[in-house]
């Protein structure tokens, strides 16, 4: 499990990271969301030793991260980077080695790792003769090809054609379920975070906002929403019931925001007594939807 | 992906510095502007010692012309010209003219470098300078033996006053026959490891650059420490610098004995190996300088003026060390030797020359090693502090600030 404890990060008068702390447990694929400059990155490299913080720390199986552990984890950089003039498959060797792998080992696992993202007839060309998205795959592999302990990914998806995508999820996912590797990463990409990881950790300008899975997310928010569609009734039948309110009318029906102490049941009654009931049931946000209300809030 | 190699939780991560300097060793030993710069070096010490081995024995030779209207005298002159010519090494051929426009007009054509009629010296546009001056000394000695004789002196009187050594030389140290020798060598050694300082820490720093540059040193920091990084980039590139310093030396030495250009090869030997020491120690000393001046920047371009004061600093080194194989033992030539900044060029010099003392030796020597281990540590906390800033120029109190506190683990 990686643990980070009340990061504090300051860049001159900005505060990039303001008392963050989640984990990662293990065999668990965490998705880390955030508008941009949201301090994503500046905790990923302080997670990976690129980067001190002012305060807080790292801990990583319930101990402090020195270099020779953190030589054990696999890094994908927001800022892509690998030597443009070396060959494919010689910059994985090197890598691996320098992560303390053998000469042996480091070539097989250079070699599988290449076949297993798909750049494998590309492993005698210079990097900087490949497409990007290739590149984008040679750079996962760097991340990959030391059979890392922790995977921490800062935006893996982005460059990647929908292949790439299936690929790199397929691969994260045998690496936390087969393995029982930590991963996290970041991305943009919300549909992709809440298919693909068990919980999320939400940063807004230095904070954390939310963390969970996204179930736990949607029933502690505090908007309590239900989608009802009522066919021939009053069109504002709603209006009178105290401690409800509209949030939108859609084609599809109206958006209800109920207040706390307020009783769907009765709710439902009333849309009955109104009309027919079409549709009426609990609104479950989106990941986007709850990225919106958090981040704006 | 399904069977996970047996790792050791803990591994050891000792070696990795040798790892970065393999790598950084093998890719410039296959990079082209390395053969380039080795072979213009080779081929431009070639000519230097072929020119030396064989230039030196061309003695200059002239054809002169003489006529006149007292035979006597012209049959004087000649004679002392041929003893004049002879102690002087010059190969003088002597012809007699009958008629003055004859031998003027071989002037012209070039048959003769000058005439000689009576007591004036005829050349074509000028005349060489070795040879008017064989033409005056001549004269001097006729003019004197006639005086001699007119005072009555005896032919081996006159003989003792113009062939007897005026001066005797003495000098007060054991002279030492091959210092021009040594002070040729020195100027080639001292060249040679100035550019070779001076290159292979241009090296060092666009090395930082480009890995800063394509941000792949990101990822290297991720696995390795920013130490173990700028040493294994120090230590690949340095032994590349040594192994080609070596390889230049070993060649120009076994050119020169092969040729005869060197007299003792044995002293050019001591030299080499002096200045390959002193490389040494001086690249420890300026390579995590260069480093820095290469993590401050994030292009190529800017690189020039970040270099500026290490280059000035080499620089100035490189002039006193030249001026020193004139003055070894002059104020300016000790003190530079000494002080660790310029010590690197300049004491191989007086070290070539036989001036340094075994103290001033052991004194630069200490000064150097003890600027090293000042400046090493330094350079890495800098480089640290600003590799991973791209953008613009990182301003050195920033790169110092921002470098990673490395728990005791550094």
């Amino acid at each position: 499990m990686l643990e980070l404890t009340g990061l504090r990060r300051t860049f001159g008068d900005l505060v990039a990271l303001d008392d963050v702390s989640f984990t990662v447990p293990e065999g668990r694929i965490v998705g880390f969301v955030g508008p941009n400059g949201a301090g994503k990155t500046t905790a990923m490299r302080i997670a990976l030793g690129v980067l001190t913080p002012d305060a807080g720390s790292v801990r990583w199986r319930g101990e402090a991260v020195d270099a020779r552990v953190r030589r054990r984890f696999g890094y994908m950089p927001e800022e892509r980077g690998l030597y443009p003039k070396m060959r494919v498959l010689d910059q994985l060797v090197y890598l691996a080695r320098l992560h303390g792998l053998g000469k042996a080992d480091a070539r097989r696992r250079a070699e599988e790792t290449i076949e297993v993202l798909g750049v494998a007839e590309r492993a005698n060309d210079r990097v900087e003769a490949l497409s990007l998205g290739n590149q984008q795959r040679v750079q996962l592999a760097s991340a990959l090809v030391h059979e890392p302990d922790l995977l921490v990914l800062d935006e893996p998806f982005s460059g990647l054609d929908p292949v790439g995508v299936d690929v790199l999820s397929g691969v994260l996912r045998r690496q936390a379920a087969n393995h029982g590797v930590p991963v996290v990463f970041s991305s943009h990409q919300l549909e992709l975070v809440e298919r693909l990881c068990d919980s999320v950790v939400l940063i807004d300008r230095g904070r954390i906002v939310a963390q969970g899975t996204i179930g736990e997310l949607r029933a502690r928010r505090e908007r309590r929403l239900v989608l009802v569609q009522v066919r021939g009734g009053a069109d504002e039948w709603y209006a009178s019931i105290p401690g409800v309110a509209l949030v939108e009318v859609r084609t599809d029906g109206a958006v209800l925001e109920l207040a706390g102490d307020v009783d769907e049941q009765r709710v439902l009654d009333l849309a009955r007594a109104s009309g027919d009931v079409v549709r009426f049931g609990p609104m479950h946000p989106t990941l986007a939807e709850l990225f919106r209300e958090v981040v704006s809030a | 992906m399904n069977d996970r190699l047996a790792h050791d939780p803990r591994p050891t991560d000792r070696g990795a510095w040798r790892l970065v300097a393999m790598r950084d060793f093998r890719v410039r030993l296959r990079d082209k502007g390395f053969f380039i710069s080795t072979g213009i070096t080779l081929a431009v010490l070639t000519v230097f010692i072929l020119l030396r081995a064989f230039g030196d024995e061309v003695t200059p030779s002239f054809d002169l012309g003489i006529t006149g209207t007292d035979e006597v005298e012209i049959q004087r002159t000649a004679a002392e010209l041929d003893d004049v010519a002879e102690r002087e090494g010059v190969e003088l051929r002597v012809g007699f003219w009958d008629d003055v426009e004859e031998a003027e007009a071989a002037v012209r054509s070039g048959r003769l470098d000058a005439a000689l009629v009576d007591d004036e010296l005829v050349g074509d546009d000028s005349v060489p300078a070795t040879l008017t001056q064989l033409v005056r000394n001549a004269f001097v000695r006729v003019r004197i033996a006639a005086a001699l004789e007119t005072g009555g002196a005896s032919p081996s009187e006159i003989d003792a006053v113009l062939n007897r050594p005026a001066v005797e030389v003495r000098t007060l140290e054991p002279e030492d026959p091959d210092r021009e020798e040594n002070a040729g060598i020195a100027f080639i050694a001292v060249l040679l490891a100035y550019g070779q300082l001076f290159g292979y820490g241009v090296w060092v720093a666009t090395g930082v650059i480009e890995e800063k540059a394509s941000r792949v040193v990101e990822i290297l920091l991720s696995a390795i420490r920013p130490r173990q990084l700028l040493a294994g980039k120090i230590a690949g590139i340095g032994l590349l610098g040594i192994v080609q310093l070596a390889f230049i030396a070993a060649y120009a030495i076994g050119l020169s004995v092969v040729t005869g250009a060197l007299d003792i090869p044995s002293t050019a030997i001591g030299i080499a190996l002096v200045v390959l020491v002193w490389f040494v120690m001086g690249f420890a000393f300026y390579a995590g300088l260069f480093a820095v001046s290469g993590s401050l920047v994030s292009r190529m371009e800017e690189l020039q003026n970040a270099m500026v004061p290490i280059n000035l600093i080499i620089f100035i080194s490189f002039f006193i060390s030249i001026g020193a194989l004139e003055s070894p033992d002059s104020p300016l030539s000790v003190v530079a030797s000494i002080l660790p900044f310029s010590s690197a060029l300049a004491m191989p010099v007086r070290i070539a020359l036989g001036s340094a003392t075994p103290q001033q030796i052991a004194l630069s020597i200490s000064l150097l090693v003890a600027g090293t281990a000042l400046f090493v540590p330094l350079s890495a906390r800098l480089y640290a502090g600003a590799v991973l800033r791209t953008g613009g120029r990182v301003k050195l109190r920033d790169a110092w600030r921002s470098a990673p506190v490395t728990n005791g683990q550094g």
